[in-house]
């Protein structure tokens, strides 16, 4: 830790014995094992379906693979003996087949974030900012990175209702970072601790473009910063898109993101996703281009 | 021929793309071909115990530059930064890079010749070569037409393929005469800016004392990207077979 409180000097995101420099953008690809996420839904609720899907996203070029297994929004309670069900024996099937992948589990509760890691996981995307701080201890406890998130202070699984914020980057900031204080007390590595705004979570779509706008005061603080934007509402209502009409609308989130520092996009495309950030990574110097011949024959 | 008199004990010929430089390309290995055949004619080129090597080249003007002079990249890729030489010409930059690549440290002179100079200047630079030392190497860099087909940098000119065949024939058959003879303007239309470096070598090895043509070996001549690159080995002709070092 150096500099202003609560920042730090970039260093290398260590997930999974897998180490990240700093100039790297990483692709985290969503895998919902779930009937009724918002997009696609059930698309990976067979484990077939999901295990292909998960071969295709690495082929593509995906660095992270986040399993999911309740959708953020309200709807039927899924009990944590249920959201177990839906992603262990998931992670431990891909893990078997991928042992260096580094796989996240999406969850904020600590019984199956234990439970993943047991599995496999090396990352805790806790979107709900923290909502059961001993998620935080299980991270200590199995060595794995953690997302820490801004969710508004809303229960899981809850929508923004009339929010208002003096300031939401400040507000996030302070979120994110007192989650961060949190993880370092309790003993987590802090070469995997992750800062995410979380675009809707707790906002109205006008906070998640001040947060995409403003992102470089997140990144200033020198912790890895997850971008997750895909296909959100956020998008649909800037760009008046429905959800399947919306990567357009993400991949230029992720370009904004990229070029101000934030160093993860959790990503339903992963493709075009992986050809964004390759793009803005050589517009950067961080990454040499493929094949340059244009006026040099 | 004189054994004791100074003469140009070799030459070897080569194309001065930027691609030459492989980090112009990115990630991508391009011209891999092309690559290895320069790098066989530089170290036949070597092979013959230089005393000292002259690169030429075509530039804005005809001078010698230091010879630690190097290519500075960043004028073709801002990002590449290299710390060279700003104003170093292309051709002797990158013939100055084949060098190094082939781990010669001897003692080398950094040639350029202006690019429109007329085939009398360029012979006369190349016949004051044989007096530098009593062994000197010449690396000659150049290229063929820039415009070999509708996709090449200078879109297709339809005199380009045989300009650039003639160009090989000479190399090949050591037909100094025939490089003499190159149009200056054709080559300035046909974008072909080796013109001026192959008339430097052209006089290095008519020079007074060689007897008659040197024997040519062509190691590639191809157009991959539109532009005629060759890559070529000429020994004088009454010389023995010079001894390949043990490395």
């Amino acid at each position: 830790m150096s500099g202003a409180p609560g920042t730090r000097v970039p260093g290398p995101l260590v997930l999974g014995g897998r180490s990240f420099s700093p100039g790297q953008l990483l692709v985290m690809a969503i895998v919902n094992r779930t009937p009724d996420s918002f997009y696609l839904p059930g698309v990976t609720w067979d484990e077939g379906a999901a295990l292909e899907r998960v071969h295709q996203m690495v082929a593509e070029g995906a660095d992270i693979l986040d399993v999911g297994g309740v959708p953020a929004k309200p709807a039927d309670e899924v009990t944590v003996a249920e959201e177990i069900r839906r992603v262990v024996p998931f992670i431990a099937t891909v893990r078997a087949a991928y042992p260096e992948l580094v796989i996240s589990v999406d969850t904020w509760r600590h019984e199956v974030g234990r439970a993943a890691c047991e599995a496999g996981a090396s990352l805790l995307n806790d979107t709900w900012g923290g909502w059961d701080p001993e998620l935080t201890d299980v991270a200590a406890e199995f060595g794995a990175g953690l997302v820490c998130s801004h969710a508004g202070g809303l229960p899981p699984r809850t929508r923004p209702f009339r929010v208002s914020y003096p300031d939401v980057l400040a507000d996030v900031l302070d979120r994110v970072l007192g989650l961060a204080e949190r993880a370092l007390r309790a003993g987590v590595d802090p070469a995997g601790i992750v800062i995410d705004p979380a675009h809707d979570f707790g906002k109205n779509s006008w906070h998640s473009l001040e947060i995409t706008r403003r992102l470089g005061e997140l990144t200033a603080t020198g912790w890895p910063v997850l971008m997750s934007a895909s296909r959100k509402d956020f998008v649909g209502e800037t760009l008046g898109a429905a959800v399947g009409d919306r990567l357009s609308g993400t991949l230029a989130v992720t370009a904004v993101g990229a070029w101000l520092g934030a160093r993860i996009f959790r990503a339903h495309d992963v493709a075009p996703t992986r050809q964004a950030l390759d793009m803005v990574a050589a517009i950067r110097g961080d990454l040499l281009p493929a094949r340059m011949v244009r006026g040099l024959a | 021929m004189n054994r004791g008199a100074p003469s140009v004990i070799r030459a070897a010929v080569c194309p001065s793309p930027p691609l030459l430089a492989a980090e112009l390309a990115g990630r991508a290995d391009v011209l891999p071909g092309l690559r290895t055949a320069c790098a066989a004619a530089v170290a036949r080129l070597l092979a013959a115990n230089p005393d000292v090597v002259v690169v030429t080249g075509a530039g804005a003007a005809t001078a010698t530059w230091d010879p630690d002079d190097r290519l500075d990249l960043s004028g073709y890729a801002p990002a590449l930064g290299t710390g060279g030489k700003p104003g170093l010409p292309l051709a002797v930059g990158l013939g100055a890079m084949l060098l190094d690549a082939a781990g010669y440290a001897g003692p080398r002179v950094l040639q350029a010749v202006d690019e429109q100079a007329p085939p009398a200047e360029c012979l006369g630079v190349g016949a004051s070569l044989p007096g530098l030392a009593p062994r000197v190497g010449l690396l000659a860099m150049g290229d063929g037409s820039a415009r070999r087909g509708v996709a090449a940098p200078g879109y297709l000119d339809p005199r380009a393929a045989s300009f650039d065949a003639s160009v090989e024939r000479a190399l090949r058959e050591g037909d100094m005469a025939a490089l003499t003879g190159l149009d200056p303007d054709l080559a300035r239309d046909l974008l072909a800016t080796g013109r001026a470096a192959w008339q430097v070598l052209a006089g290095a090895m008519s020079a007074p004392g060689t007897a008659s043509g040197p024997a040519g070996r062509v190691l590639y001549a191809d157009a991959p990207l539109g532009v005629g690159y060759f890559v070529a080995v000429l020994d004088p002709p009454d010389r023995e077979p010079v001894p390949v070092p043990r490395a």
